[in-house]
């Protein structure tokens, strides 16, 4: 038998992130056919939306570490994907939000972002990550400003385009 | 932390695992190259790495997915096979797919054999394969493993073929299974030469 790693899961305040799951399915399909996700490569189909919905799974298992779904406690519903990400071609490991429609402008992407931030830190003991966000994604910079980050580079993703590098203040100055 | 776990199948000269990182390589090898070109390639390597992060979580959330081939002896990969069904499939399908140079050896008619005969001891009624129509080579593989083409099943997405496979009760003890097995007999002993090759 092969053993697959699984997603941990992580409490916050008002969210909980874990594993991703076939049931979030349809929130993940609903975003990626939304304009919402024109930062992160979309609009895609609802064949690729799946096929990124596998691959959040998958990227746990090919580097012990990845994205979680959110999930907010009041409704028990998945407002968006937030987590650790190093996809072949990223020029180091990266802190992500994808937050799903309705789910914006409560602070939900910096609550979660904060705890995958102590997760790399504090349990897989990185000393450094950075956020890449789409040149014109404001909405993105604001919580990369609130974590803390500084915008440091440029990076071009051949898929995503243009994009910049955002820091996030080290595991020191996080404790 | 928590865990998923994946059966391991083994046949005559094949053992069948789940797919793990240390096994990228060949997988990216040969999405990168032509022979990728019925599987949705070929893929630059941002592309590749997804991909075979999707062929992981598809055991993850799904349940069951698609083996890594190994040599029982050696270790080395041959490719993949299992089952597929992502959204957008209408049915469950067995697929599969051989790293180009280990083409012509009867690793997929065996590997293949072995997913569908799990899948079938494990509570499937049946299964079909999409096919490229101009895909001879997997034709010809799913027409070996007693599939026909159903012209009446709904497709993915128009531009394929479904084969679909013999179910369960048809398949148990029938003419079809004995051949497959004789067939992965005359590949494992040298002392049989088969009628003509495998193209797959």
């Amino acid at each position: 038998m092969t053993v697959q790693f699984t997603a941990p899961t992580l409490q916050t305040d008002r969210l909980i992130l874990r594993a991703p799951q076939l049931s979030d399915f349809e929130a993940v399909a609903a975003f990626y056919a939304s304009p919402r996700s024109s930062f992160v490569g979309g609009p895609i189909s609802a064949e690729l939306a799946w096929r990124s919905l596998a691959q959040e799974a998958g990227h746990w298992v090919l580097r012990g570490f990845g994205r979680w779904t959110v999930v907010e406690k009041a409704t028990q519903k998945p407002v968006g994907i937030v987590g650790l990400w190093l996809p072949e071609g990223f020029p180091e490991n990266e802190l992500g939000w994808d937050l799903f429609d309705g789910a914006t402008g409560k602070g939900y992407a910096t609550e979660a972002g904060k705890a995958a931030r102590n997760f790399a830190y504090n349990t897989l003991g990185w000393s450094t990550v950075i956020s890449l966000i789409a040149d014109g994604n404001d909405a993105s910079r604001g919580v990369a400003k609130r974590l803390g980050a500084t915008h440091d580079g440029a990076f071009t993703h051949e898929r995503f385009g243009s994009m910049q590098i955002w820091r996030h203040p080290a595991a020191e100055a996080c404790a | 932390m928590g865990h998923k776990i994946i059966p391991t199948l083994e046949t005559k000269r094949l053992i069948l695992r789940g797919p793990t990182p240390e096994d990228y390589p060949d997988f990216k090898a040969t999405f990168a190259s032509y022979r990728s070109r019925y599987m949705g390639g070929p893929l630059n390597p941002y592309e590749a790495w997804m991909l075979y992060a999707a062929e992981i979580g598809h055991w993850n959330i799904r349940g069951f997915g698609m083996w890594m081939i190994h040599d029982k002896d050696s270790d080395e990969t041959y490719g993949m096979a299992g089952g597929w069904q992502p959204a957008g499939w209408p049915e469950r399908e067995i697929a599969w797919i051989i790293w180009p140079d280990k083409a012509g050896k009867g690793y997929a008619l065996e590997a293949t054999h072995a997913a569908r005969g799990y899948y079938y001891a494990n509570g499937w009624d049946g299964a079909v394969s999409y096919i490229d129509p101009k895909n001879l080579d997997s034709i010809r593989l799913a027409e070996r493993l007693g599939a026909t083409k159903d012209k009446d099943a709904q497709t993915i997405d128009g531009s394929d073929a479904v084969y679909r496979h013999p179910g369960p009760a048809a398949l148990q003890d029938s003419q079809v299974a004995h051949g497959i097995e004789m067939e992965i007999t005359h590949y494992a002993d040298p002392m049989f030469k088969p009628k003509g090759w495998a193209l797959d």
